[in-house]
C-alpha cells in the first residue's frame, strides 16, 4: 500500500505564490491545526482589542447550543450555515470541518433524516470531532480524513456544501471548488466563508508559512477566488456579507503563529489589507 | 464509521465508487478499524479509530 500521510503532489497553481512550495503550505497548515486540536485553543487571543473576532461569529443562541468542545477549537471566520438555506433532511458537506462546530450548527438544521459529512486533512481534529459528536449525540455527522482539493464522495449527492475559513488555506483553489462542484447536486448550494485579499500582500507575509497556516498568506483577491468558483461552473455569485480586519486586528492575529518571523512583520501596514466574506453560489440545475 | 458511509464514499483520486470495505474492528455501530479499497487504483485506505483516511496517496 502507498503510504498515505501526504498528499499528492501537482503542480503550483496561480494562486501558489513562487517563494512557498505546496507540499510546505500542507504541512504547515496541518502542523498548525493539529497544535489547536491538541491543546484545544481557538484562534482568538484573549485581549479582545486584537482577537480576529472569531467569538462574534455565531448568534449567542447557537453558540450555546453547541458543545464547548467544538466551540473551543473554532478557527473559522465567519459562520456559513447562516447563508445556507439548510433545510430538514439536506446532505451537506463540510470542507475543513476541524472541531465540527459548524457540522454541529448544520446537522441540528437537517435534522435527523438530513446527513452531514465533516471532511479535514488534520486526524487529530477529526478525532476531537468525533469525540465531541458521539458524547453530544450527534447521530447524523460523520467525519473522515481527506484533501478538500479531493473530496473522497460520488458525485451529486449533497444539497449544500459549506466551508469556513479554509479554502484560503489550499495552494489550489481552483480544484477545490471544482470537486465542490462535483459533489453537489444540480441546483445545489455552496456557502463559504472566507478570508480575501483586497490589496497586494507585502512579501514578507507572503512567503511566511505560519502566515498561511492563519489564513492570511494564501488568500487571493475577490476576483481571484470568485474567478475561480465561476471556472468551476457556478453560477448566481453573491457576496453575501464583507467584513474589512482592522490593522490591530490582523497583526494581533498573526503575531500569535508560534512560528512567525516577528521581526520580519514589523512595520508592515496590515490595516484595510483583508476581510472575512461570507459567498454564495448555485451548481445550475441543468 | 458507519457502513452506510460506503453508499457515497468514491475514491479520492479516480472517483470510483463503489469501494471495497475490509472490517478488522466494529462495534454494534460502526466500523472501528479496517480497509477500504478501491479496486480501480487498487489503493487502500485504512480506517483508524473509527476514522476513514481517504488522503490522495502520495505519489
Amino acid at each position: 500500500m502507498a503510504k498515505k500521510t501526504k498528499s499528492a503532489r501537482r503542480s503550483p497553481s496561480r494562486a501558489s505564490p513562487a517563494k512557498v512550495k505546496e507540499e510546505d503550505v500542507r504541512r504547515a497548515v496541518r502542523q498548525r491545526y493539529a497544535t489547536l486540536a491538541s491543546t484545544g485553543s481557538s484562534c482568538c487571543p484573549t485581549d479582545r482589542s486584537t482577537m480576529c473576532g472569531c467569538s462574534d461569529l455565531y448568534p449567542q443562541a447557537e453558540i450555546v447550543s453547541l458543545p464547548e468542545a467544538a466551540v473551543a477549537v473554532s478557527a473559522g471566520c465567519g459562520n456559513p450555515t447562516a447563508i445556507a438555506g439548510l433545510k430538514p433532511g439536506m446532505t451537506v458537506v463540510d470542507l475543513g470541518s476541524g472541531g465540527g462546530i459548524d457540522c454541529f450548527l448544520a446537522a441540528k438544521k437537517v435534522g435527523p433524516k438530513g446527513r452531514v459529512y465533516g471532511i479535514d486533512a488534520t486526524h487529530e481534529m477529526l478525532l476531537r470531532a468525533r469525540k465531541t459528536a458521539a458524547e453530544n449525540g450527534y447521530v447524523n455527522v460523520e467525519f473522515r480524513l481527506g484533501e478538500i482539493e479531493h473530496i473522497p464522495l460520488e458525485s451529486d449527492v449533497a444539497d449544500v456544501v459549506i466551508s469556513n475559513c479554509v479554502i484560503n488555506l489550499s495552494p489550489d483553489k481552483e480544484q477545490v471548488f471544482r470537486d465542490a462542484f462535483r459533489v453537489l447536486r444540480p441546483g445545489g448550494k455552496l456557502a463559504v466563508s472566507d478570508i480575501v485579499l483586497l490589496k497586494d500582500l507585502p512579501d514578507e507575509l507572503r512567503s511566511d508559512l505560519s502566515g498561511w497556516s492563519q489564513c492570511v498568506s494564501g488568500a487571493v483577491s475577490e476576483q481571484e477566488y470568485i474567478g475561480a468558483m465561476k471556472k468551476a461552473g457556478f453560477e448566481k455569485v453573491r457576496v453575501e456579507e464583507r467584513v474589512v480586519y482592522t490593522h490591530e486586528q490582523l497583526s494581533g492575529y498573526v503575531r500569535q503563529a508560534p512560528v512567525a518571523d516577528k521581526e520580519r512583520l514589523k512595520g508592515l501596514d496590515l490595516d484595510q489589507l483583508v476581510a472575512s466574506y461570507k459567498i454564495s453560489a448555485m451548481k445550475p440545475k441543468k | 464509521m458507519k457502513k452506510k458511509l460506503m453508499d457515497i464514499l468514491a475514491c479520492p483520486v479516480c472517483k470510483h465508487h463503489p469501494l471495497e470495505l475490509t472490517v478488522k474492528k466494529e462495534d454494534e455501530r460502526e466500523v472501528l478499524e479496517g480497509t477500504i479499497r478501491c479496486p480501480k487504483c487498487s489503493v487502500d485506505y485504512p480506517i483508524e479509530d473509527g476514522i476513514p483516511d481517504m488522503l490522495p496517496p502520495e505519489k
